[in-house]
Protein backbone atom coordinates (compact mmCIF):
# COMPACT_ATOMS: atom_id res chain seq x y z
CA UNK A 1 0.00 0.00 0.00
CA UNK A 2 1.58 3.23 -1.09
CA UNK A 3 -1.06 5.58 0.20
CA UNK A 4 -3.17 5.61 3.31
CA UNK A 5 -6.84 5.12 2.56
CA UNK A 6 -9.13 8.09 2.24
CA UNK A 7 -12.52 7.81 3.86
CA UNK A 8 -15.24 7.40 1.26
CA UNK A 9 -17.29 10.18 2.80
CA UNK A 10 -14.52 12.73 2.45
CA UNK A 11 -16.99 15.49 1.69
CA UNK A 12 -18.42 15.28 5.16
CA UNK A 13 -15.08 16.69 6.36
CA UNK A 14 -15.72 19.86 4.40
CA UNK A 15 -12.82 20.03 1.96
CA UNK A 16 -14.34 22.07 -0.84
CA UNK A 17 -12.18 25.03 -1.97
CA UNK A 18 -14.56 27.31 -0.09
CA UNK A 19 -14.25 25.27 3.10
CA UNK A 20 -10.48 25.18 2.84
CA UNK A 21 -10.43 28.97 2.59
CA UNK A 22 -12.67 29.12 5.62
CA UNK A 23 -10.41 26.80 7.55
CA UNK A 24 -7.53 29.15 6.79
CA UNK A 25 -9.62 32.19 7.64
CA UNK A 26 -10.41 30.73 11.07
CA UNK A 27 -6.72 30.90 11.97
CA UNK A 28 -6.30 34.26 10.19
CA UNK A 29 -3.84 32.97 7.61
CA UNK A 30 -2.63 35.89 5.42
CA UNK A 31 -0.38 36.08 2.34
CA UNK A 32 2.30 37.54 4.66
CA UNK A 33 2.27 34.27 6.57
CA UNK A 34 3.06 32.32 3.42
CA UNK A 35 5.96 34.69 2.72
CA UNK A 36 7.37 34.25 6.23
CA UNK A 37 7.04 30.48 6.05
CA UNK A 38 9.05 30.58 2.80
CA UNK A 39 12.01 32.03 4.74
CA UNK A 40 12.22 28.98 7.00
CA UNK A 41 11.55 26.45 4.27
CA UNK A 42 15.17 25.34 3.95
CA UNK A 43 15.63 25.06 7.69
CA UNK A 44 12.64 22.75 8.11
CA UNK A 45 13.46 20.63 5.06
CA UNK A 46 17.04 20.20 6.27
CA UNK A 47 15.96 19.00 9.73
CA UNK A 48 12.81 17.14 8.76
CA UNK A 49 14.03 13.77 10.02
CA UNK A 50 14.89 15.13 13.42
CA UNK A 51 11.46 16.78 13.82
CA UNK A 52 9.72 13.67 12.70
CA UNK A 53 11.59 11.53 15.21
CA UNK A 54 10.78 14.03 17.99
CA UNK A 55 7.16 13.34 17.25
CA UNK A 56 7.42 9.58 17.07
CA UNK A 57 9.92 9.20 19.93
CA UNK A 58 7.48 10.98 22.17
CA UNK A 59 4.65 8.73 21.04
CA UNK A 60 6.81 5.67 21.69
CA UNK A 61 6.98 6.57 25.38
CA UNK A 62 3.22 6.76 25.73
CA UNK A 63 1.24 3.68 26.49
CA UNK A 64 -1.86 5.16 24.83
CA UNK A 65 -0.01 5.35 21.50
CA UNK A 66 1.10 1.70 21.47
CA UNK A 67 -1.56 0.98 18.87
CA UNK A 68 0.53 3.06 16.47
CA UNK A 69 4.08 2.61 17.69
CA UNK A 70 3.89 -1.15 18.23
CA UNK A 71 2.56 -1.88 14.75
CA UNK A 72 5.43 -1.80 12.30
CA UNK A 73 3.38 -1.31 9.15
CA UNK A 74 1.23 1.46 10.61
CA UNK A 75 4.27 3.16 12.09
CA UNK A 76 6.17 3.09 8.80
CA UNK A 77 3.23 4.54 6.96
CA UNK A 78 2.75 7.20 9.59
CA UNK A 79 6.44 8.14 9.47
CA UNK A 80 6.38 8.45 5.72
CA UNK A 81 3.19 10.54 5.78
CA UNK A 82 4.60 12.70 8.57
CA UNK A 83 7.76 13.26 6.55
CA UNK A 84 5.68 14.30 3.54
CA UNK A 85 3.57 16.48 5.72
CA UNK A 86 6.43 18.40 7.32
CA UNK A 87 7.88 19.16 3.91
CA UNK A 88 4.48 20.14 2.52
CA UNK A 89 3.91 22.31 5.55
CA UNK A 90 6.56 24.81 4.46
CA UNK A 91 5.84 24.81 0.71
CA UNK A 92 3.25 27.57 0.95
CA UNK A 93 0.59 25.67 -0.98
CA UNK A 94 -2.24 24.63 1.30
CA UNK A 95 -4.90 23.43 -1.08
CA UNK A 96 -6.92 20.29 -1.36
CA UNK A 97 -3.89 18.05 -1.87
CA UNK A 98 -2.38 19.25 1.37
CA UNK A 99 -5.63 18.73 3.22
CA UNK A 100 -6.12 15.26 1.78
CA UNK A 101 -2.62 14.33 2.87
CA UNK A 102 -3.57 15.35 6.39
CA UNK A 103 -6.80 13.38 6.22
CA UNK A 104 -4.83 10.27 5.27
CA UNK A 105 -2.67 10.72 8.31
CA UNK A 106 -5.74 11.32 10.46
CA UNK A 107 -7.39 8.13 9.22
CA UNK A 108 -4.20 6.26 10.01
CA UNK A 109 -4.16 7.66 13.55
CA UNK A 110 -7.76 6.70 13.93
CA UNK A 111 -7.05 3.15 12.77
CA UNK A 112 -4.24 2.99 15.29
CA UNK A 113 -6.68 4.17 17.96
CA UNK A 114 -4.54 7.19 18.69
CA UNK A 115 -6.61 9.70 20.59
CA UNK A 116 -6.58 13.46 20.19
CA UNK A 117 -4.97 14.10 23.58
CA UNK A 118 -1.88 12.04 22.79
CA UNK A 119 -1.60 13.38 19.27
CA UNK A 120 -1.81 16.98 20.49
CA UNK A 121 0.97 16.41 23.02
CA UNK A 122 3.32 14.97 20.43
CA UNK A 123 2.43 17.61 17.85
CA UNK A 124 3.12 20.32 20.38
CA UNK A 125 6.59 18.91 21.02
CA UNK A 126 7.26 18.82 17.30
CA UNK A 127 6.24 22.45 16.89
CA UNK A 128 8.42 23.37 19.83
CA UNK A 129 11.43 21.71 18.23
CA UNK A 130 10.84 23.64 15.01
CA UNK A 131 10.27 26.82 17.00
CA UNK A 132 13.58 26.46 18.84
CA UNK A 133 15.46 26.13 15.52
CA UNK A 134 13.68 29.14 14.03
CA UNK A 135 14.60 31.30 17.01
CA UNK A 136 18.20 30.11 16.62
CA UNK A 137 18.20 31.07 12.92
CA UNK A 138 16.81 34.50 13.78
CA UNK A 139 19.06 34.97 16.81
CA UNK A 140 19.79 38.55 15.78
CA UNK A 141 16.15 39.39 15.05
CA UNK A 142 14.06 37.42 17.53
CA UNK A 143 10.94 39.41 16.66
CA UNK A 144 11.03 38.20 13.07
CA UNK A 145 11.72 34.67 14.23
CA UNK A 146 8.71 34.81 16.48
CA UNK A 147 6.53 36.07 13.61
CA UNK A 148 7.75 33.25 11.38
CA UNK A 149 6.98 30.72 14.05
CA UNK A 150 3.51 32.15 14.59
CA UNK A 151 2.82 31.94 10.84
CA UNK A 152 3.85 28.31 10.84
CA UNK A 153 1.74 27.75 13.90
CA UNK A 154 -1.35 28.98 12.03
CA UNK A 155 -0.87 26.17 9.55
CA UNK A 156 -0.23 23.91 12.52
CA UNK A 157 -3.64 24.77 13.90
CA UNK A 158 -5.33 24.17 10.57
CA UNK A 159 -3.67 20.75 10.67
CA UNK A 160 -4.80 20.06 14.20
CA UNK A 161 -8.36 21.08 13.35
CA UNK A 162 -8.40 18.71 10.43
CA UNK A 163 -6.89 15.80 12.33
CA UNK A 164 -9.35 16.24 15.18
CA UNK A 165 -12.21 16.41 12.66
CA UNK A 166 -11.03 13.16 11.12
CA UNK A 167 -10.71 11.47 14.50
CA UNK A 168 -14.21 12.56 15.47
CA UNK A 169 -15.68 11.64 12.07
CA UNK A 170 -14.11 8.19 12.23
CA UNK A 171 -15.42 7.67 15.72
CA UNK A 172 -18.89 8.74 14.63
CA UNK A 173 -18.67 6.31 11.76
CA UNK A 174 -17.84 3.52 14.18
CA UNK A 175 -20.78 4.47 16.35
CA UNK A 176 -23.10 4.51 13.34
CA UNK A 177 -21.90 1.09 12.28
CA UNK A 178 -22.54 -0.24 15.76
CA UNK A 179 -25.99 1.33 15.84
CA UNK A 180 -26.82 -0.32 12.54
CA UNK A 181 -25.62 -3.62 13.97
CA UNK A 182 -27.88 -3.20 16.98
CA UNK A 183 -30.81 -2.32 14.75
CA UNK A 184 -30.27 -5.40 12.72
CA UNK A 185 -30.60 -7.58 15.78
CA UNK A 186 -33.84 -9.13 14.85
CA UNK A 187 -36.66 -8.91 17.30
CA UNK A 188 -38.66 -12.08 16.88
CA UNK A 189 -42.35 -12.19 17.54
CA UNK A 190 -43.10 -15.69 18.77
CA UNK A 191 -46.35 -17.53 18.96
CA UNK A 192 -46.59 -19.27 22.29
CA UNK A 193 -50.12 -20.60 22.04
CA UNK A 194 -53.04 -20.12 19.74
CA UNK A 195 -53.76 -16.36 19.80
CA UNK A 196 -50.90 -15.59 22.19
CA UNK A 197 -47.69 -13.92 21.04
CA UNK A 198 -44.60 -13.01 22.99
CA UNK A 199 -42.29 -10.18 22.01
CA UNK A 200 -38.98 -10.24 23.87
CA UNK A 201 -37.38 -6.82 23.42
CA UNK A 202 -33.62 -6.52 23.81
CA UNK A 203 -31.17 -3.67 23.43
CA UNK A 204 -31.66 -0.03 22.70
CA UNK A 205 -35.07 1.19 21.57
CA UNK A 206 -34.86 4.33 19.47
CA UNK A 207 -37.50 5.78 17.17
CA UNK A 208 -36.44 3.78 14.14
CA UNK A 209 -36.26 0.49 15.97
CA UNK A 210 -39.53 1.17 17.77
CA UNK A 211 -41.18 1.68 14.38
CA UNK A 212 -39.71 -1.62 13.12
CA UNK A 213 -40.89 -3.42 16.23
CA UNK A 214 -44.38 -2.01 15.91
CA UNK A 215 -44.56 -2.91 12.21
CA UNK A 216 -43.38 -6.45 12.88
CA UNK A 217 -45.74 -6.89 15.79
CA UNK A 218 -48.80 -5.65 13.91
CA UNK A 219 -48.08 -7.90 10.94
CA UNK A 220 -47.68 -10.86 13.29
CA UNK A 221 -50.91 -10.01 15.05
CA UNK A 222 -52.69 -10.17 11.73
CA UNK A 223 -50.88 -13.31 10.53
CA UNK A 224 -51.42 -15.25 13.77
CA UNK A 225 -54.78 -13.74 14.62
CA UNK A 226 -53.44 -12.89 18.03
CA UNK A 227 -55.59 -11.54 20.82
CA UNK A 228 -52.95 -11.10 23.49
CA UNK A 229 -49.33 -10.03 23.21
CA UNK A 230 -46.89 -10.32 26.09
CA UNK A 231 -44.13 -7.76 25.61
CA UNK A 232 -41.12 -8.43 27.78
CA UNK A 233 -38.75 -5.50 28.29
CA UNK A 234 -36.33 -7.10 30.76
CA UNK A 235 -33.58 -6.81 28.15
CA UNK A 236 -34.14 -3.19 27.23
CA UNK A 237 -31.03 -1.30 28.28
CA UNK A 238 -32.64 1.96 29.29
CA UNK A 239 -36.25 2.94 29.64
CA UNK A 240 -36.83 6.67 29.67
CA UNK A 241 -39.84 8.76 28.77
CA UNK A 242 -39.07 8.43 25.07
CA UNK A 243 -38.93 4.64 25.17
CA UNK A 244 -42.06 4.64 27.31
CA UNK A 245 -43.80 6.70 24.65
CA UNK A 246 -42.78 4.20 22.00
CA UNK A 247 -44.23 1.44 24.17
CA UNK A 248 -47.48 3.34 24.62
CA UNK A 249 -47.74 3.87 20.86
CA UNK A 250 -47.06 0.21 20.13
CA UNK A 251 -49.68 -0.84 22.66
CA UNK A 252 -52.22 1.61 21.24
CA UNK A 253 -51.58 0.41 17.68
CA UNK A 254 -51.98 -3.22 18.75
CA UNK A 255 -55.23 -2.35 20.46
CA UNK A 256 -56.56 -0.78 17.27
CA UNK A 257 -56.03 -4.19 15.69
CA UNK A 258 -57.99 -5.83 18.44
CA UNK A 259 -55.11 -7.26 20.44
CA UNK A 260 -54.31 -6.39 24.03
CA UNK A 261 -50.74 -6.08 25.24
CA UNK A 262 -49.30 -7.04 28.59
CA UNK A 263 -45.94 -5.44 29.34
CA UNK A 264 -43.65 -7.40 31.63
CA UNK A 265 -40.15 -7.10 33.00
CA UNK A 266 -40.22 -3.55 34.30
CA UNK A 267 -37.58 -3.70 37.01
CA UNK A 268 -37.79 -1.87 40.33
CA UNK A 269 -35.33 0.77 39.14
CA UNK A 270 -37.09 1.31 35.84
CA UNK A 271 -40.47 1.53 37.55
CA UNK A 272 -39.17 4.12 39.99
CA UNK A 273 -37.56 6.21 37.31
CA UNK A 274 -40.68 6.11 35.15
CA UNK A 275 -42.75 7.29 38.08
CA UNK A 276 -40.21 10.00 38.82
CA UNK A 277 -40.35 11.11 35.18
CA UNK A 278 -44.11 11.33 35.44
CA UNK A 279 -44.72 8.98 32.51
CA UNK A 280 -48.35 7.97 32.42
CA UNK A 281 -48.50 4.23 31.84
CA UNK A 282 -52.04 3.73 33.11
CA UNK A 283 -53.12 2.77 29.60
CA UNK A 284 -50.76 -0.20 29.68
CA UNK A 285 -51.45 -3.45 31.46
CA UNK A 286 -48.30 -4.58 33.27
CA UNK A 287 -47.14 -7.66 35.14
CA UNK A 288 -43.94 -8.06 37.10
CA UNK A 289 -42.23 -10.76 35.06
CA UNK A 290 -42.65 -12.88 31.95
CA UNK A 291 -44.14 -15.75 33.92
CA UNK A 292 -46.78 -13.52 35.47
CA UNK A 293 -47.54 -12.03 32.08
CA UNK A 294 -47.97 -15.43 30.46
CA UNK A 295 -50.21 -16.67 33.26
CA UNK A 296 -52.36 -13.57 32.97
CA UNK A 297 -52.54 -13.97 29.20
CA UNK A 298 -53.55 -17.60 29.53
CA UNK A 299 -56.21 -16.67 32.03
CA UNK A 300 -57.58 -14.00 29.68
CA UNK A 301 -57.62 -16.46 26.79
CA UNK A 302 -59.38 -19.02 28.92
CA UNK A 303 -56.55 -21.52 29.18
CA UNK A 304 -56.07 -23.41 32.38
CA UNK A 305 -52.76 -25.16 32.91
CA UNK A 306 -53.14 -28.22 35.07
CA UNK A 307 -50.43 -30.46 36.45
CA UNK A 308 -50.24 -33.85 34.72
CA UNK A 309 -51.12 -35.62 37.98
CA UNK A 310 -54.23 -33.54 38.41
CA UNK A 311 -57.70 -34.95 37.96
CA UNK A 312 -58.81 -32.36 35.42
CA UNK A 313 -57.76 -32.83 31.79
CA UNK A 314 -54.50 -31.05 30.92
CA UNK A 315 -54.09 -27.66 29.35
CA UNK A 316 -56.01 -26.45 26.34
CA UNK A 317 -59.52 -26.54 27.71
CA UNK A 318 -61.06 -23.24 26.81
CA UNK A 319 -63.37 -22.13 29.57
CA UNK A 320 -64.07 -18.51 28.83
CA UNK A 321 -62.85 -15.93 26.41
CA UNK A 322 -61.10 -12.79 27.48
CA UNK B 1 -70.46 5.98 -2.08
CA UNK B 2 -72.92 5.16 0.70
CA UNK B 3 -72.18 2.26 3.01
CA UNK B 4 -74.57 -0.69 2.96
CA UNK B 5 -75.83 -1.62 6.41
CA UNK B 6 -76.85 -5.26 6.81
CA UNK B 7 -78.99 -6.66 9.57
CA UNK B 8 -77.76 -9.96 10.94
CA UNK B 9 -79.72 -11.23 13.92
CA UNK B 10 -79.30 -8.75 16.72
CA UNK B 11 -76.46 -7.05 14.92
CA UNK B 12 -75.96 -4.43 12.29
CA UNK B 13 -72.97 -4.88 10.01
CA UNK B 14 -71.65 -1.90 8.09
CA UNK B 15 -68.88 -2.84 5.73
CA UNK B 16 -67.12 0.02 3.97
CA UNK B 17 -66.66 -0.66 0.28
CA UNK B 18 -64.36 2.21 -0.64
CA UNK B 19 -62.67 5.18 0.94
CA UNK B 20 -65.34 7.44 2.35
CA UNK B 21 -65.79 11.16 2.14
CA UNK B 22 -67.07 13.17 5.07
CA UNK B 23 -70.61 13.18 3.76
CA UNK B 24 -70.73 9.37 3.48
CA UNK B 25 -69.57 9.15 7.08
CA UNK B 26 -72.26 11.50 8.32
CA UNK B 27 -74.88 9.56 6.37
CA UNK B 28 -73.59 6.29 7.89
CA UNK B 29 -73.92 7.78 11.35
CA UNK B 30 -77.53 8.86 10.75
CA UNK B 31 -78.54 5.54 9.21
CA UNK B 32 -77.05 3.45 12.00
CA UNK B 33 -78.70 5.56 14.67
CA UNK B 34 -82.03 5.08 12.89
CA UNK B 35 -81.65 1.36 12.18
CA UNK B 36 -80.66 0.48 15.74
CA UNK B 37 -84.08 1.67 16.81
CA UNK B 38 -85.96 0.05 13.95
CA UNK B 39 -84.33 -3.40 14.29
CA UNK B 40 -83.80 -3.25 18.07
CA UNK B 41 -80.16 -4.15 17.46
CA UNK B 42 -77.81 -4.96 20.32
CA UNK B 43 -74.56 -4.68 18.44
CA UNK B 44 -72.93 -2.83 15.56
CA UNK B 45 -69.88 -3.99 13.58
CA UNK B 46 -68.03 -1.39 11.54
CA UNK B 47 -65.67 -3.05 9.08
CA UNK B 48 -62.96 -0.64 7.96
CA UNK B 49 -60.55 -3.18 6.48
CA UNK B 50 -60.79 -1.59 3.03
CA UNK B 51 -59.71 1.84 4.29
CA UNK B 52 -56.08 2.73 3.84
CA UNK B 53 -56.40 5.93 5.83
CA UNK B 54 -58.39 6.99 8.86
CA UNK B 55 -58.11 10.72 9.44
CA UNK B 56 -59.18 12.68 12.47
CA UNK B 57 -62.66 13.33 11.14
CA UNK B 58 -63.25 9.67 10.33
CA UNK B 59 -61.92 8.62 13.73
CA UNK B 60 -64.13 11.13 15.50
CA UNK B 61 -67.16 10.05 13.50
CA UNK B 62 -66.54 6.36 14.23
CA UNK B 63 -66.25 7.19 17.90
CA UNK B 64 -69.43 9.21 17.87
CA UNK B 65 -71.24 6.38 16.04
CA UNK B 66 -70.17 4.09 18.88
CA UNK B 67 -71.30 6.54 21.54
CA UNK B 68 -74.64 7.14 19.82
CA UNK B 69 -75.14 3.39 19.49
CA UNK B 70 -74.38 2.88 23.17
CA UNK B 71 -77.02 5.44 24.10
CA UNK B 72 -79.45 3.51 21.92
CA UNK B 73 -78.54 0.25 23.67
CA UNK B 74 -76.03 -1.32 21.25
CA UNK B 75 -72.29 -2.07 21.57
CA UNK B 76 -69.99 -1.19 18.69
CA UNK B 77 -66.91 -3.02 17.45
CA UNK B 78 -64.59 -1.54 14.87
CA UNK B 79 -62.87 -4.29 12.93
CA UNK B 80 -60.15 -4.64 10.33
CA UNK B 81 -57.88 -1.66 11.02
CA UNK B 82 -54.78 -2.38 8.95
CA UNK B 83 -51.26 -2.29 10.48
CA UNK B 84 -50.23 0.81 8.52
CA UNK B 85 -53.44 2.59 9.40
CA UNK B 86 -52.99 1.70 13.08
CA UNK B 87 -49.47 3.10 13.13
CA UNK B 88 -50.52 6.28 11.34
CA UNK B 89 -53.39 6.78 13.75
CA UNK B 90 -51.19 6.31 16.79
CA UNK B 91 -48.65 8.73 15.42
CA UNK B 92 -51.36 11.31 14.80
CA UNK B 93 -52.57 10.79 18.37
CA UNK B 94 -55.92 9.43 17.23
CA UNK B 95 -57.36 6.88 19.61
CA UNK B 96 -60.56 4.90 19.81
CA UNK B 97 -60.80 4.88 23.60
CA UNK B 98 -63.93 3.29 24.87
CA UNK B 99 -64.67 1.55 21.58
CA UNK B 100 -64.05 -2.16 21.13
CA UNK B 101 -61.73 -3.19 18.32
CA UNK B 102 -61.14 -6.55 16.71
CA UNK B 103 -58.92 -8.02 14.05
CA UNK B 104 -61.59 -8.82 11.46
CA UNK B 105 -65.32 -9.33 10.96
CA UNK B 106 -65.31 -12.83 12.43
CA UNK B 107 -63.51 -11.75 15.59
CA UNK B 108 -65.74 -8.72 15.91
CA UNK B 109 -68.91 -10.80 15.72
CA UNK B 110 -67.54 -13.24 18.32
CA UNK B 111 -66.69 -10.34 20.58
CA UNK B 112 -70.15 -8.81 20.22
CA UNK B 113 -71.92 -12.12 20.79
CA UNK B 114 -69.89 -12.63 23.96
CA UNK B 115 -70.61 -9.11 25.10
CA UNK B 116 -74.35 -9.36 24.35
CA UNK B 117 -74.60 -12.70 26.15
CA UNK B 118 -72.56 -11.36 29.03
CA UNK B 119 -74.86 -8.39 29.49
CA UNK B 120 -77.95 -10.60 29.17
CA UNK B 121 -76.66 -12.93 31.88
CA UNK B 122 -75.69 -9.95 34.00
CA UNK B 123 -79.18 -8.49 33.56
CA UNK B 124 -81.13 -11.64 34.41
Amino acid sequence: MTDGPLPSDLDRLQLSPHDIERRKAFVDFQPDDAARIATIKDLVVRNVDRYSSTFFDHLATTEEAFGLTRSRSLLEQAKRLKHEHLIAMVQGDYGRDYMEQRVRLGVLYSRAALNARVFLGAFHLLMRAIGADIIKQYANAPGNGFDCFMSLKKIGFVDIGLIVDVLIAERERTINLQQDAIRELSTPVLQLRDRLLILPMIGVIDSRRARQLTDGLLLSIRANRAKIVVMDITGVAAVDSKVANHLIQTVAAARLMGASVIVTGISADVAQSLVALGVDLTSIRTMNDLQGGLEEAERLLGYKVVHADGATPASGSRLTRG
Amino acid sequence: MPVPILKQGQMLIASMQSNLNDQDLMQLKDEIAGKIGRFKSRGVVLDVSILDVLDSFATRTLRSIAETARLRGAETVIVGIQPDVAIAMVQLGLTLDGVMTALDLEEGIDLLVASIEGSRQGGS
